[in-house]
């Protein structure tokens, strides 16, 4: 009762501002993440890839790690394909 | 002869209806324009704290928000629109249908007074009309300007202090970053040629997100300059562009070669079908 009373009391605009505030974002929040390093081993030998043989594919045991053919981005160059 | 030209046509029930519609219809716009009055001033203070305290980087609570507000006043346009169609369009065909041709005399005079009665509502409807137009650049004007350089010069020091401090998780040895990056990228080991991946931080992401904001922000006297000139002058646009893209592709520089075909294409479409 005391809920409803106090529902009614809120104006338009407070239970705006409350809806807008407590709605959960379309695509979840933001986590505020720190800057990381990374490496993707293989699973197979657990060697590295390295640079000068390419990035699709492991230089020992030839397992696949990307299907896609690289092309030209903007960090990524063609010459990356194993 | 038998009286026919002698009969005045008259109405009053008529001139009386078009008096009380466009009194009924004045005052329902005067209502309406005060609601909206009140929940603009209402609510322009509230979005100021609501974007203030929003602590997402794109400021969707904010965003939200605004677009409740937004709806509202959209809301009440599209109330007067209906009343204004069923009220007083519908009602001008029915009483131009009653009336005798504006070719007699009497005809004349009362298509005159239908014709004042439109000219009165219609253009009563287009005051409201700019006002609610009004009303939504005011909400929308509560966003404001956000530090962006200050977040810009912040992530620059933070990238200076952590640019060494990472190594390579295969062998140990010591990466040094070679430049800023804004999206998840290989760096090569020197030691061991193993391909690691550098993550950026978010806030380091959120700085491609709001280079160009970033930009614009800089080179709004420019903007100013072209808006403010009277008349516009073309050439002054083209300076602003420029040196928009250029600080752009400052701060982002990777993206330097797409950004110059956008600069074109926002070049050529502001010249296009422009009678300015």
């Amino acid at each position: 009762m005391a809920e409803e009373k106090n529902k009614r009391m809120l104006s338009y605009l407070e239970q705006l501002k409350l809806k807008a505030t407590q709605q959960p974002h379309y695509g979840g929040d933001i986590t505020n993440e720190e800057a990381q390093m990374d490496i993707r081993d293989c699973p197979e030998c657990g060697a590295a890839r390295a640079y000068h043989k390419g990035l699709t594919a492991c230089a020992y045991c030839g397992f696949v790690f990307m299907e896609t053919k690289l092309t030209d981005g903007i960090h990524i160059k063609k010459e990356n394909n194993s | 002869m038998f009286g026919l030209f002698g009969k005045k046509y008259s109405n009053p029930a008529l001139l009386e209806e078009l008096r009380t519609r466009q009194d009924r219809w004045f005052v329902f716009l005067d209502k309406l324009e005060t609601r909206m009055d009140e929940l603009t001033t209402a609510a322009v203070p509230e979005l100021h704290t609501v974007y203030q305290q929003d602590d997402d980087p794109y400021k969707r609570s904010h965003g939200q928000m605004l677009m409740g507000l937004i709806g509202q006043v959209n809301h009440m346009r599209e109330k007067a629109n209906e009343v204004r169609e069923d009220n007083i369009v519908s009602f001008l065909y029915g009483a131009e249908a009653t009336v005798p041709v504006i070719t007699s005399e009497a005809g004349r005079d009362y298509h005159n007074r239908i014709l004042a009665f439109r000219m009165a509502c219609i253009n009563r409807y287009y005051i409201f009309d700019e006002k609610v137009n009004e009303a939504i650049v005011l909400l929308k004007g509560t966003e404001g300007q956000q530090d962006l350089e200050g977040a810009y010069r912040e992530q620059l020091a933070a990238f200076e202090r952590i640019r060494d401090k990472f190594s390579c998780k295969q062998c140990g040895g010591n990466i040094t970053i070679p430049k800023m990056f804004f999206i998840d990228t290989y760096v090569t080991c020197s030691f061991c040629h193993s391909q690691n991946t550098f993550k950026p931080s978010t806030a380091a992401r959120m700085v491609m997100h709001n280079a160009r904001a970033l930009a614009e922000q800089r080179t709004a006297q420019l903007l100013r300059a072209y808006e403010e000139s009277n008349p516009q002058d073309r050439s002054l646009y083209a300076i602003y562009l420029r040196a928009m893209f250029n600080e752009w592709n400052s701060i982002v520089p990777d993206m330097a070669v797409e950004n110059e075909k956008f600069y074109q294409r926002l070049l050529e479409e502001h010249t296009i079908n422009h009678f300015k």
